[in-house]
């Protein structure tokens, strides 16, 4: 069992919804021979609140196209950030559908239901996430530094 | 270093929007327009000029939650194009394959969006913070299995890889799905207790009149083959489905909304529509959940949804159990294809409801033409219609509790929305008070 887990979220057809599973892909060629460490490909949300939920695993790292509301950020945008046990749930909708129960829905849950796996999310700023589009190239841009910023996480985690 | 939590910014995961537009004038609804992206025609298009070949693994991935749907409609409609005789015990395999879709997807949806709403809390997160904290373990244990089936046979849980045209890849050893039989049996205790909890709600009432859709087969519940029938006494095949049913353009949406060709009126497809349609099919288990329900059928009501999903869920824990016992792995897993120039049409019952494909197939291989019609879009114009005849009962509500009532009813039919489609956006227009 894995102590630590990476989590890459995303629909690979949706534009930029897609870099979540690029850079899971990418940190597992960079992990590649570790021990301790598993990195999955989740596709979509509602697998998420499983995956944060195994018993031995320390800490769960997602990786997943974010949209900031408010003041939106530019397309390929970093943003980390940590939900410890009395941290605050990320923000959470009224999803309309099955297919809305999110990486932030899920990541609430499982703090709701007592999961003791710490859980960092890495965001990244998504520009267009139609069916069918590119990439944008900020988001591509952003590919490398996001990578090495889970590595690090990764690293640290495994201390 | 010591352990300490950061504030959170408030970050959420990508979502197209869903918009629902009400105006209302000196209380009365003016404008209803309910804007759904739902992904299909995107995969329409990218399906023509690929080999037929392609198709299971293209298919797989329009949807995250209910990839066996596409998958199988898809497969069985080429198969039966190209004359192919498939390998005995791949059939059963793919059911067992589908049944755990169901399975994931009915207890997703019960769990964590039917039964918030009908708690009246916001979401699944306030309901395991309110003491419901055992009933949503529960249910996430219950879709587990599901997922968890779905990738010993599917090779992979969210899009599977295994199933293709002719059979699969890989037969699944006999241990492996054996291996499911002990939590299938506790499936079993545990879908009445949900029965149970779904029992105890109070759940609002929508009388008006609707015409169900769903397939029939003799003697089983209908999951892979079989006709399509309705409440008002139609009976149609998969290769009429075109002609019985029509696809309308309408300005304010990106989505196709069927209604019946010859009277233009809007059906039901889903859960609902096949517990009524096939009540005497049900299985032991599926009967019990139902008695405990109080589930009375015939109903049109699509509040009944919810306890239609438990009594499916039921249905398909006893299904995948009576198949796994049965289980001989498929030797050779797949049969030989030879393409043939034609038109492949199939339907099959998607945890959503009726889903229909077509694909025009030229003499290499070569899709010239691919239409998919899923559940949601021949919902669509339903939802509308509900909408339509709930909402002006409760229009001295507040804003905010409109809107809730408007989510719960398009949630009861769980559209099988664009996985990055999440929230839906509602804008009451009161022109009266201005």
């Amino acid at each position: 069992m894995a102590r630590v887990r990476v989590i890459g979220v995303g629909n690979p057809d949706a534009g930029d919804d897609a870099v979540g599973l690029l850079a899971a892909r990418a940190v597992a060629d960079r992990l590649e021979g570790l021990a301790d460490v598993e990195v999955i490909e989740a596709g979509i949300g509602p697998r998420v609140v499983d995956l944060l939920r195994e018993p031995g695993l320390e800490v769960a790292i997602v990786i997943d196209a974010v949209r900031t509301p408010g003041a939106r950020r530019m397309p390929g945008s970093l943003i980390r950030t940590e939900v410890g046990l009395d941290g605050q749930p990320l923000e959470v909708g009224s999803a309309i559908s099955s297919h809305g129960f999110g990486v932030a829905e899920s990541v609430g849950l499982a703090a709701a239901l007592g999961s003791p796996t710490r859980v960092i999310v890495h965001g990244v700023e998504a520009g267009e996430v139609r069916i069918g589009a590119p990439l944008h190239p900020s988001v591509r841009c952003a590919l490398r530094p996001l990578v090495d910023a889970v590595v690090v996480d990764v690293e640290g985690a495994l201390g | 270093m010591t352990h300490r939590s950061v504030e959170v910014p408030v970050v959420a995961r990508v979502e197209g929007e869903g918009a629902l537009h009400v105006r209302v004038d000196d209380g009365v609804i003016t404008r209803l327009e309910l804007e759904i992206y739902e992904p299909p025609r995107f995969f329409e298009a990218f399906l023509a000029g690929r080999n037929v070949m392609e198709v299971p693994d293209i298919v797989a991935r329009i949807c995250g939650i209910c990839p066996v749907a596409y998958q199988s409609t898809a497969m069985f409609g080429l198969e039966r194009l190209f004359e192919v005789e498939l390998p005995s015990g791949v059939e059963a395999l793919r059911r067992l394959l589908y049944m755990a879709e169901w399975i994931e997807s009915h207890m997703l949806h019960v769990h964590l969006l039917a039964l918030p709403d009908f708690l009246g809390v916001d979401s699944a997160i306030e309901l395991a913070q309110r003491g419901f904290k055992a009933e949503v373990e529960r249910g996430l244990r219950l879709k587990r299995l599901g997922n968890e089936l779905m990738a010993a046979i599917g090779g992979r849980e969210i899009h599977p890889v295994n199933p293709r045209i002719g059979g699969f890849w890989r037969s699944p050893r006999r241990r492996e799905v054996d291996a499911f039989v002990p939590r299938l049996e506790d499936a079993a205790r545990e879908i009445l207790d949900v029965a149970d909890l779904v029992a105890s709600l109070e759940v609002p009432v929508l009388t008006r009149d609707a015409e169900l859709v769903a397939m029939v087969e003799e003697g089983r519940y209908p999951i892979d083959h079989g006709d399509v029938a309705s409440t008002r006494g139609r009976r149609w095949r998969a290769d009429e489905h075109e002609a019985v049913t029509r696809e309308l353009h309408v300005e304010h949406s990106n989505a196709l909304h069927s209604v019946m060709a010859d009277t233009g009126e809007p059906y039901v497809v889903g859960p609902l529509a096949r517990v009524v349609l096939n009540e005497a099919a049900l299985t032991p288990v599926a009967r019990e959940a139902k008695a405990r329900l109080g589930l009375t059928l015939p109903t049109v009501d699509p509040f009944a949804s919810m306890a239609a999903r438990v009594v499916e869920t039921a249905l398909a824990i006893e299904e995948a159990l009576r198949l796994i016992r049965a289980y001989e792995p498929p030797d050779p897993p797949h049969a030989g294809v030879v393409p043939r120039a034609g038109r492949a049409t199939w339907t099959t019952e998607a945890p959503r409801g009726t889903i229909y494909h077509r694909y025009d197939v030229a003499a290499d291989g070569t899709i010239v033409e691919a239409k998919i019609v899923p559940p949601t879009s021949q919902n669509l114009r339903h939802m509308e219609h509900d909408l339509r005849e709930f909402l002006p009962s409760v229009l001295d509500r507040p804003d905010d509790e409109l809107t809730r009532l408007a989510e719960m009813i398009v949630r009861n039919y769980d559209p099988c929305i664009s996985c990055a489609t999440h929230f839906l956006r509602v804008e009451i227009e009161r022109g009266d008070e201005g």
